[in-house]
């Protein structure tokens, strides 16, 4: 049974108690597409993957992975996919080598192929080295390497990928997006998901922009790119306060909207390098002493905001509201506090 | 893409199984948890019960095989799932294309082996020391088999909830498993018990295993050897089920 879509997925919604994490989202990834999920911490990503993957199961709607659907056909819907889970999952207890072997079992590859995959993944991901290390010895580059690497095992024809670059330094991490980037050109379907907007933006074809499990938008990094340029902002705190400084500083040709956060200000605006002389004249003018002056990226947050058409820095999120559970760790790192 | 034909499906489920089998086996026998309670527990048991007393040979090789199955194959169970659970390498075999009756099957046969290992030992052991010897070496084979096999079963149904740790598991097992133990007939024959406590003791899965090793070890027990045969298989499958089912209830809560 072929299909254009690898991933068809309607209505899916999922509810812990009482808690409903993944609201009723519908969308598509198209066969050889890069298709990224970016939404910040608790939004819902790993609990969709997780669906997506059979390892959860859905409180409404229905998934088709390559034309099957994942409750009534799991067993071909499983032989479609690889999975990268948020956390690396290799078996400690044994080599890399012995990792990949294994994996090729569970997907019944026969003997041969099993040795030769298993070979040419390991000097894929620069493992061949440390191929008779029992896993517990790896670094968790290594880890998340060898992870991928046993997603890739069976040459599977979508490949899921929960943060495959969190936790990793600079460097690991753009490897590890080179090696996805390259493994698509030709390979599987890639759904990632991401809370960095840079990430999405290199490596996906279309993101998904996803918060309180709800889709926002999807659509194409090229024409998101101007939503996250109208999000990005000039933060900014000054010696003496004066209640006329945020109307003063929204006069600033360029700047969209000024909110106060504590004893800062921050400008929105597409052109941060107009903007940036301008609050330095205004401080001039007024003969005061800039505290603090940072720019700022565009946070998720208030990308979301921003497509969904509510006022930016009007809405803040009650973080009680989302802090049980596995999210909480991390917590709402918007920087918008 | 090809259909598979249905004898490959069964053929896979078994090579998958079998692979989930030598994994397991090299990865989990003799770590400090299985040697800790499928090993050392069962002989302390073993020789704090019944070598003062001076038991005669073949009535202790009976109680240490009864012993042996019970604890050491209870024991992989409960330690393997909540180990790889925390480790979340679990979610490789429920992602896998593979059905959950084979991860179970396997696992069972994981603990149902290192009991029927153990139990070989100590009937090599009791045969050299006492010359103890064996009334019906095929019944054996069968009883030690069957045991280890539902005991097992037994040890994977509780840790099929959610914890995460084998030591969150121990606990909940062994309260389980010590008043299954004495209230079974192991320590005290079943035709020496009074009524009440007679009827009690066929509550303990135990009590059937033991009866049947009498069978095949001293050439006499209490009950038919069909019932206990068929005690045995059916909490066999009842176990399995319950672990089945707990299993699919956890992928709806999400753990
Ligand atoms: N097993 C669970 N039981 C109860 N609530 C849960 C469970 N798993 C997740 N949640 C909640 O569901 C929400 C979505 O969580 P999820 O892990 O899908 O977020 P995420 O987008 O992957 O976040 P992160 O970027 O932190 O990984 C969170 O509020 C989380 O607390
Ligand atoms: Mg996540």
């Amino acid at each position: 049974m072929e299909s254009e879509k690898a991933i068809e997925v309607s209505g899916l919604a999922k509810t812990y108690k009482k808690f409903l994490a993944v609201d009723h989202v519908d969308f598509d990834v198209r066969r050889g597409e890069i298709f990224g999920f970016l939404g910040p911490n608790g939004a819902g990503k790993t609990t969709t993957v997780r669906m997506l993957t059979t390892l959860l199961e859905p409180t409404e709607g229905s998934i088709r992975i390559n034309g099957y659907d994942v409750s009534r056909q799991a067993y071909h819907a499983k032989r479609q996919f690889g999975v990268v889970p948020e956390e690396s999952n290799v078996y400690t207890e044994l080599s890399a080598q012995a990792n990949l072997l294994f994996t090729g079992r569970l997907y019944r590859m026969p003997r041969g192929e099993r040795e030769r995959r298993t070979t040419e993944l390991l000097k894929l991901f620069g493992l061949e080295e440390k191929q008779d290390v029992k896993a517990q010895f790896f670094s968790k580059g290594m880890r998340r390497r060898l992870t991928i690497a046993m997603a890739m095992m069976h040459r599977p024809a979508i490949l899921f990928l929960d943060e495959a670059t969190s936790g990793l330094d600079v460097q690991s991490a753009r490897t590890i997006r080179d090696q996805v980037r390259q493994l698509s050109e030709n390979g599987p379907t890639v759904f990632l998901t991401t809370h960095q907007i840079e990430e999405a933006n290199q490596l996906c074809d279309r993101v998904a922009i996803i918060d309180h499990g709800k889709i926002a938008v999807i659509d194409t990094p090229e024409h998101l790119k101007a939503v996250f340029r109208s999000v990005q902002s000039v933060e900014v705190a000054f010696d003496r306060k004066d209640p006329g400084h945020r109307d003063a500083l929204g006069m600033i040709s360029g700047v969209s909207t000024v909110v106060k956060h504590g004893d800062k200000y921050r400008l929105y605006s597409d052109d941060l390098s107009a903007v940036l002389p301008e609050v330095m004249d205004y401080a001039h003018a007024k003969k005061l002493r800039i505290i603090t002056l940072n720019t700022m990226g565009p946070s998720l947050e208030d990308v979301f905001l921003q497509v969904t058409g509510r006022q930016i820095g009007t809405v803040r999120h009650d973080p009680a509201d989302k802090s049980l559970g596995r999210g909480s760790g991390k917590g709402r790192k918007g920087g918008n506090r | 893409m090809s259909e598979e034909s249905r004898m490959d499906r069964i053929r896979g489920e078994f090579s998958q199984a079998w692979a989930l089998f030598l994994k397991d086996v090299r990865t989990y026998y003799l770590t400090p948890p299985m040697v800790m309670w499928g090993l050392a527990l069962p002989l302390f048991m073993f020789f704090s019960f019944s070598v003062r007393r001076g038991l005669a040979p073949q009535t202790g090789i009976a109680r240490l095989l009864a012993l042996t199955t019970f604890f050491t194959a209870s024991s992989a169970g409960s330690v393997i799932f909540p180990l790889e659970r925390r480790a979340r390498t679990y979610d490789r075999l429920m992602a896998a294309p593979m059905a959950l009756i084979t991860i179970l099957l396997s696992r069972s046969s994981v603990g149902a082996f290192f009991a029927v290992g153990i139990s070989l030992l100590s009937l090599l052991t009791g045969w050299a020391l006492f010359g103890a010897s064996v009334a019906q070496p095929a019944l054996l084979t069968v009883a030690v088999i069957l045991s280890a096999y539902s005991f097992s079963a037994l040890g994977i149904l509780v840790a099929s909830g959610s914890a995460q740790s084998p030591g969150q598991i121990m606990m909940p097992s062994t309260l389980l498993r010590w008043p299954l133990l004495f209230i079974s007939g192991i320590f005290v024959p079943l035709d020496r018990m009074g009524v009440w406590a007679r009827g009690v003791s066929y509550l303990s899965p135990l009590t059937y295993a033991q009866d049947l090793l009498n069978h095949a070890v001293l050439g006499t027990g209490v009950q038919s050897i069909v019932l206990d045969v068929a005690v045995l298989a059916l909490l066999l499958i009842l176990f399995l089920g319950g672990a089945s089912k707990l299993q699919r209830r956890s992928r709806k809560l999400g753990y």
